[in-house]
């Protein structure tokens, strides 16, 4: 295994541990939206550098598939958002539990 | 297929019809017509067997009329009625006896209530009926279901008066020990039925002598275990003096024709397989001519007419077993004929003298019956002289005599049957006399009187028929296939003396008081040497014992069967179940469903409804996955 693949895919597990920790540490919808973005980051990461790493385009593909997925994600995530913010406090994801009872 | 053996299936079935209309029926009948119906019944089975049997004496009296035939699998349930001369001869004895007991019995039962008299008639020709399709079965299904309703039947007759806690007893005891021996009888016939796969009489027989050594000689001792019982021989005795609680019409069937002869006639029919087992044929011979001893000895005792009527039974068929254990099957069924006819004379007779004497069946009650009911008496005379063996006159002396001569010619050990038997036939001169000569006594100024035409007819029909029969009973063995046999005139003279002796001791008996006194007072003779008294003993208490046991000394119905099982699952339950119902087996399931409802408790509060939670929960458990997987590779 090259030292960049090896570098890469450190960075990507990184990154997706980076924002796992942002969506469990923080409390406002919009940042555990961003959180989520950043942890799509780190498996498109890991999909460029193990296409380059084997010489396939495929895993390119693959990236767009995360991007386009982002994008829809990041789409209707906000419109959540907008929705969530006008019923409650979207500061703080932990005061709607509703679905409790 | 019309053949002329279809009439066999008419014999039995009159007597059946008049059973089903008067014990099952549902039509209110006065008096007049359940006497009518029950004659009626009772008449027809002769009126088709008389010329069943013409039939046969002319020929061809070999036939079967199959019923119906059933096959599984490899095995054939095949019922059929048989006509061959020992059914022949047989049937109709038993359709003529029937008709005539039957015919007394509308006169003897006249005062009983309708209801009982129904009961009684239905009874009486369901006996009736049994008996014929015994003697005519064709298989062993037939011959086993008439065997167990006659016994039956005798249990209800027996305990004809409900009323009477003794009738009852001695109506179970009889059924009760004959329940007993068709045990046997049952086991003979299965053991049978599984050497040769078909219920038929011709084809049970045969595999019987085919089979192996072992198996022929249980299955013939179950069959003589079976005839014993039924015919109330020794060692299953007891029962038919106390038989004698019922009417005396039922004695008169069932001692003549019917139940206690059952067991020589079964006898007879099987007498091929008997004679392939030398041993229990002397068996048979040496129970029979003890029982003929023991009998006679008895019967010489008795106060009561019936009670000595019944040990003469006893006696007789022993004769008859004799005649059969020296393989003269012929000459058992000939005596078979002889006694049935002097035996039902007897009973129906004395019947009528002891009625009118204010129903005591004492002898006593018999003293003046030569005054006062001369047509009854002088048939009871003519009968005991039959039963006695009276010379050249009688019938019983040609049928006893050939017994005799059987044993006389059977060898060293025949001749010491012959001692024994002729001592039981001097004894049975003196026993049958001993009623006769008290009868000849006066007594006041007695007025003869006679009784009516349904008493008096079957009594003179049966009284001429047992001199009438005398010259027919060495035809009746030459038609079975026998022959009569003759010992050397020596022999025969001391058995034409026997009667004489036992005559002459029956009058010094009678006349002389210190010989009358003794007789009064031997009261252990007088029980059968008490052997009665020695099974309730070593028998029926320990059994009652058992009982109340194991109904827990509740008392009530008394019910092994029953108890058996449930007191094992009482002590099973005490043993294994108890201990564990109430505490730990209980607890813990309940335990179990109350830790279910805690575990439910702790379960929902990781369902928190926090985003993070759940977020954090997926994270974790993918982690796991991956390290499984990762595990999974790892070698």
């Amino acid at each position: 295994m090259s030292g960049f693949l090896t570098a890469a895919l450190v960075l990507a597990a990184g990154l997706f541990a980076v924002g796992l920790f942002g969506l469990v540490a923080r409390r406002g919808v919009l940042f555990q939206i961003i959180a989520l973005e950043i942890m799509l980051t780190g498996p498109a990461l890991a999909f460029v550098a193990a296409g380059a790493h084997h010489g396939d385009p495929a895993g390119q593909g693959m990236f767009v598939f995360v991007l386009v997925l982002a994008a829809s994600e990041v789409a209707l995530g906000l419109a959540l958002y907008l929705r969530l913010a006008r019923h409650a406090d979207a500061g703080d994801s932990d005061t709607i539990r509703e679905l409790r009872r | 297929m019309l053949t002329p053996f279809l009439a066999l299936l008419l014999v039995p079935a009159p007597a059946m019809g008049a059973f089903l209309l008067l014990g099952l029926g549902p039509a209110e009948l006065n008096r007049r017509a359940v006497q009518t119906v029950a004659l009626v019944g009772a008449v027809l089975p002769a009126v088709v067997m008389l010329p069943l049997g013409a039939y046969c004496l002319m020929g061809t009296c070999d036939g079967i009329q199959p019923i119906f035939d059933l096959t599984v699998g490899d095995a054939v349930v095949a019922l059929a009625l048989k006509l061959d001369p020992l059914s022949a001869i047989v049937g109709v004895t038993v359709t003529l006896i029937g008709a005539c007991v039957i015919g007394y019995s509308i006169d003897y039962m006249a005062k009983a209530e309708v209801p009982d008299l129904r009961r009684y008639f239905a009874l009486m020709n369901l006996f009736l009926a049994s008996m014929l399709c015994m003697v005519l079965a064709g298989d062993s299904i037939v011959l086993f279901l008439g065997w167990e309703l006659m016994g039956l039947c005798s249990f209800f007759l027996i305990a004809y008066h409900v009323t009477s806690s003794r009738a009852i007893a001695a109506g179970r005891k009889a059924f009760v020990i004959t329940r007993v021996a068709d045990a046997f009888l049952l086991a003979a016939l299965l053991l049978l039925f599984l050497e040769a796969g078909n219920v038929r009489l011709d084809a049970l027989i045969p595999a019987g002598i085919a089979a192996d050594e072992l198996r022929q000689g249980l299955i013939a001792a179950l069959i003589l275990a079976g005839a014993l019982g039924k015919s109330a021989q020794l060692p299953f005795h007891t029962w038919l003096p106390s038989a004698m609680a019922g009417p005396t019409p039922v004695s008169a069937l069932l001692h003549s024709a019917t139940m206690v002869a059952a067991g020589a006639f079964l006898l007879a029919r099987f007498a091929p397989l008997m004679q392939a087992v030398p041993l229990v044929m002397a068996l048979t011979a040496v129970l029979g001519a003890a029982t003929a001893l023991f009998g006679a000895a008895s019967a010489v005792f008795q106060k009561d007419v019936k009670r000595l009527l019944a040990y003469s039974s006893i006696s007789q068929i022993g004769f008859m077993l004799l005649a059969l254990g020296l393989g003269e099957p012929e000459v058992a069924i000939a005596h078979f004929v002889v006694h049935a006819i002097f035996k039902s004379l007897l009973f129906l007779s004395a019947g009528d003298i002891t009625q009118i004497a204010r129903g005591t069946t004492d002898i006593s009650a018999m003293r003046g019956a030569l005054w006062s009911r001369p047509l009854a008496f002088v048939a009871f005379a003519a009968g005991a002289a039959s039963l006695a063996g009276i010379p050249l006159v009688t019938a019983g002396w040609f049928s006893k005599e050939a017994i005799l001569a059987a044993a006389w010619l059977a060898g060293p050990f025949g001749v010491v049957l012959w001692l024994v038997a002729m001592t039981a036939a001097v004894l049975t001169a003196t026993y049958a006399f001993r009623p006769v000569f008290t009868g000849l006594t006066r007594i006041g100024r007695p007025r003869p009187s006679l009784g009516g035409i349904f008493t008096n007819l079957p009594i003179a029909l049966l009284a001429v028929a047992t001199f009438a029969v005398a010259p027919l009973v060495e035809p009746i063995m030459e038609f079975l296939g026998g022959a009569a046999p003759h010992p050397p005139h020596a022999v025969e003279l001391v058995g034409a003396a026997a009667p004489f002796l036992g005559i002459a001791l029956a009058a010094a008996l009678t006349f002389v008081p210190g010989l009358s006194l003794r007789v009064a007072r031997a009261r252990r003779m007088r029980s059968g040497i008490r052997i009665d008294g020695i099974y309730q003993v070593i028998i029926v208490q320990p059994f009652v014992k058992m009982v109340r046991w194991l109904t827990g000394q509740r008392g009530g119905i008394a019910d092994p069967v029953g108890s058996i099982p449930v007191l094992v699952a009482q002590r099973l339950t005490a043993a294994a179940i108890r201990p564990l119902a109430h505490d730990p087996l209980d607890r813990g399931w309940m335990g179990l469903g109350a830790g279910m409802v805690r575990a439910w408790g702790a379960g929902r509060r990781i369902q928190s409804g926090r985003v993070r939670d759940y977020a954090l929960a997926l994270a974790l458990g993918l982690a796991l996955l991956l390290l499984i997987a990762w595990g999974t590779t790892w070698r």
